[in-house]
């Protein structure tokens, strides 16, 4: 299996708890994933739960980190005004990003739109490049903790790995 | 009995050590005024994610987490109960304040008495799940519960004559109430 650096470059960044909803463009990511120990990691049934588990491992004592695709954020709309922006709890989230014109129909309408509804909310966002993992799990830890809310790394095709 | 009594005899039943999340509303403030407590997070919004964040406190911690969630709360998130089945987290005690109705927006009734909670819970995967609806029976009930092997869910008739309760508001900014949950926990 292909090692995920995305992961790596995460964990040395001082995550330690992963929740989230698989992609196809984060697919090595989660496949690194489920290597973890099963404290470590949980395979959520909606990003909206996920989100909500990284409160309770955040309150825990944890570094954490929640994971999923664009669409998913339509569902964390209220976990993350009602929880992460009124409590002031950080959350890095690395989401796909898909809905690019040439993507399927099924991406476009929130996907063309998410970088719009995160500064609607104030929610600091970057977009990946390849060969910074390092560089970008350490701006996203960061960033979200600094701001004590949500901050997004934005993951296009290619650029998992 | 009321979801009041319930709230404050569970919480009397507890350890110090115990974490609690109390679900958003009603039952936040009555277990605020019941017994405030270092160790309890407090929810105000959020509905359908108390089994959730409970769930990422039972998976980081070793200590026992008991999520006081009510019934459209779980109705509502309900997928949180497929994850808490499912990943089977040994320390995690949820007790479901069950009115059957939505009382803190007029009492619309709640498909709690079509949908039976405990069932499900064991069908998710949960390792022990009871209904009660006796007030005679609660505190055996909560007695078993509290002695189950986790996870283990107690769904809780309550009266709904009380609407959403005469607890006032929490008077503890939400900031408050997360980083004092989160220092108790890192020993702060």
């Amino acid at each position: 299996m292909m090692a995920s650096h995305r992961l790596a470059a995460f964990r040395e960044a001082g995550v330690e708890f992963v929740a989230g909803v698989p992609c196809s463009y984060l697919k090595v990511f989660f496949a690194g994933c489920a290597e973890l120990p099963p404290t470590s990691f949980l395979p959520a049934v909606r990003e909206d739960h996920a989100v909500a588990a990284c409160v309770g491992a955040w309150l825990g004592g944890r570094r954490v980190l929640a994971a999923m695709q664009n669409s998913g954020l339509g569902y964390c709309l209220e976990v993350l005004t009602s929880l992460h922006l009124m409590y002031r709890i950080p959350l890095p989230l690395l989401v796909s990003d898909r809905g690019a014109p040439t993507d399927y129909e099924e991406h476009r309408i929130l996907g063309q739109r998410t970088r719009r509804l995160l500064d609607l909310f104030e929610i600091p966002w970057r977009d990946a490049v390849p060969g910074q993992h390092a560089a970008e799990a350490h701006w996203l830890v960061e960033t979200s903790e600094a701001g004590a809310k949500p901050a997004v790394l934005l993951v296009g095709k290619g650029a998992d790995v | 009995m009321t979801r009041a009594e319930a709230v404050a005899l569970a919480l009397s039943l507890l350890a110090d050590e115990d974490i609690v999340v109390a679900a958003d509303g009603a039952i936040s403030r009555e277990a605020y005024q019941a017994l405030d407590r270092r160790r309890t997070f407090y929810m105000l919004g959020s509905m359908g994610q108390v089994a959730s964040i409970a769930l990422g406190l039972a998976m980081t911690r070793l200590e026992r987490v008991v999520a006081l969630d009510g019934d459209g709360n779980l109705l509502m998130g309900f997928g949180g109960l497929a994850l808490v089945g499912g990943l089977k987290p040994a320390n995690l005690y949820h007790l479901v304040l069950d009115n059957g109705c939505y009382a803190t927006t007029g009492g619309q009734p709640a498909l709690s008495r079509q949908v039976d909670l405990s069932a499900a819970a064991v069908g998710a995967g949960y390792a022990w799940g009871r209904r009660c609806f006796s007030d005679d029976h609660v505190p055996a009930a909560m007695a078993s519960w509290l002695a189950a092997r986790g996870p283990a869910l107690l769904d809780l008739v309550v009266t709904a004559a009380d609407g959403g309760g005469s607890a006032p508001r929490i008077p503890m900014t939400p900031e408050e109430m997360a980083a004092r949950v989160r220092a108790a926990l890192m020993g702060e």
